[in-house]
């Protein structure tokens, strides 16, 4: 029967907060490129969804008998909508959606009802059509004088400035957090090594090769960091589930933000927060062993 | 050799150890007989002078080949340096891993070595659980078990019974019939007397060589 070698390297006493802390920086760094993530879904889904959409406004005319030249003026405005290539679809909001819009604000009741409101046309955009606003605008205004065309572009400006904003600073906590987690990796081991010093010593002058030594570290510490950062990333990607569970079940976990649920395809982006600290632990483990040895005669 | 901008340790030693002698390092204590010895396990560079190992310059023997040399090295340290984590046999295992055999291969060789130092039934131990005398034994098995062809002890039978002490001793001896050159360094007279080994004697860091003689 074959005696197996006993662990070549020992696991140090303290390990444990390091493997902590680990876990820690591995469970925030793998919450902060999930962010991230949700960040950039987040503001395409708000460029696009202003983007593929116009909206043409009647105006109440000062003149003639309201209803009638608004209704003619929707009809013209929806002849020119539906004639536009790129267009894909035009129709107006009826007076209960144009209620429901301004409810909030003026409340409900027979008084809402009698106000003079604007009509409204959504109008969507063919993906990928290019419509010229210009042109198109112009000619609302000729057949009909009230219309006035809103492209979006205005809010579609704004938001795209508010979801850069977000998701530049979702990247830089991102970055931070990762060069935390590294710093830290490194740290832990090299202080491990540190702690091991009188070892590699011994192996040296046993005649042990720089590699020999150096694989049997890396090994040690790239294990031990698997497993904390793993556990750290594992934490992480069940909280993503849960809010994506609980999204599924019709509950908001977070109100008024968007779905902060990851597709599966996102949660496998998290398998790097391990590799990644694993990698660093590797290379750390074994750059600091070769500069030990190569300090020893 | 002088450590830092320390005192001298050792001058004008000049010596040459015989392939297959076996030789006793004397002198008081601070003499310098550690160091000496550490020059020549190359635990430490020479501040000046030559050392010649199995045929290498070792001022000029390039980095890469100093393992191998090394290898061909068992010491027995004075403070023993055990892995604490290690059982008593992966401590004196630990050669022939380094060496790059497989455990299935020498683990007959090792339980016999550990039998013969007297730890057979403690071959599962970890050095702490270990006296002094069985720590020394175990560095000493360690020393051997790869069959190295220069053997150096520092005060090997400093912490055994005479009996032991004995034993050890024929253990050197027997590796010593078998090609390996033994250099021992000790205070203890009544080992250096128990046989014709040759005794090479420390004064003030200086080298003087005693008694020319054959094996013990």
């Amino acid at each position: 029967m074959t005696r197996s070698f006993g662990r070549l390297v020992p696991r140090e006493k303290g390990a444990a907060p390091l493997d902590l802390v680990i876990a820690v920086m591995a469970f925030l760094a793998a919450l902060a490129l999930g962010a991230s993530m949700l960040a950039a879904r987040a503001s395409e889904g708000w460029r696009a969804g202003l983007a593929d959409h116009v909206t043409v406004q009647i105006l109440v005319p000062e003149q003639g008998d309201v209803n009638t030249v608004m209704a003619n003026e929707v009809e013209a405005a929806l002849v020119v909508l539906r004639a536009t290539p790129g267009i894909g679809h035009a129709a107006p909001l009826s007076d209960k959606e144009m209620q429901a819009l301004v409810e909030p604000w003026l409340g409900k009741g027979a008084l809402v009802a009698d106000l003079p409101l604007p009509r409204l046309i959504d109008g969507s955009i063919v993906p990928g059509a290019a419509v010229d606003m210009s042109s198109l605008a112009a000619r609302l205004k000729q057949a009909a004088p009230d219309a006035e065309l809103d492209d979006h572009s205005h809010w579609i400006a704004r938001l795209s400035t508010l979801a850069d904003s977000i998701q530049w600073s979702a990247l830089g906590v991102l970055v931070l957090i990762a060069i935390a987690t590294a710093s830290t990796v490194a740290f832990a081991t090299r202080a491990g090594l540190e702690a091991q010093h009188e070892m590699v010593a011994l192996l040296h002058q046993m005649g042990a090769h720089a590699l020999f030594i150096a694989r049997a570290f890396e090994r040690h510490y790239a294990l031990a960091t698997l497993g904390a950062s793993l556990a750290g990333a594992s934490i992480a990607a069940t909280l993503f589930a849960l809010a994506g569970g609980l999204e599924f079940a019709g509950i908001e976990p977070v109100p008024f933000l968007p779905p902060i649920a990851l597709k599966l395809s996102e949660l496998a982006w998290l398998v790097a927060v391990p590799i990644v600290a694993t990698a660093i632990a590797w290379i750390t483990a074994r750059l600091s062993v070769l500069a030990a040895v190569r300090e020893i005669y | 050799m002088r450590y830092g901008a320390g005192p001298e340790v050792l001058r004008d030693v000049t010596f040459v150890l015989e392939s297959g002698s076996f030789t006793f390092l004397t002198g008081l204590s601070g003499a310098g007989k550690t160091t000496l010895l550490k020059l020549i396990y190359l635990g430490e560079p020479p501040s000046r002078g030559l050392i010649t190992l199995f045929g290498h310059d070792m001022a000029t023997a390039r980095r890469g080949d100093f393992p191998a040399i090394r290898r061909r090295i068992g010491v027995v340290f004075q403070d023993f340096r055990l892995l604490p984590h290690l059982s008593a046999f992966d401590n004196v295992a630990l050669p022939l891993k380094l060496a790059g055999r497989h455990e299935g291969d020498y683990e007959h060789d090792v339980e016999e070595l550990l039998s013969w130092v007297g730890l057979g039934d403690r071959m599962h131990a970890k050095p702490a659980t270990l006296s002094g005398g069985e720590q020394q034994r175990i560095a000493i098995a360690r020393a051997v078990v790869a069959r190295p062809d220069l053997l150096i002890a520092d005060e090997p039978t400093g912490n055994v019974d005479a009996e032991i002490g004995g034993r050890l001793i024929r253990l050197f001896g027997e590796l010593n019939r078998l090609g390996t050159t033994v250099l021992i360094a000790t205070h203890d007279r009544a080992l250096i007397e128990s046989g014709r080994a040759k005794e090479m004697r420390l004064v003030d860091g200086r080298l003087v060589e005693l008694r020319s003689a054959g094996r013990p």
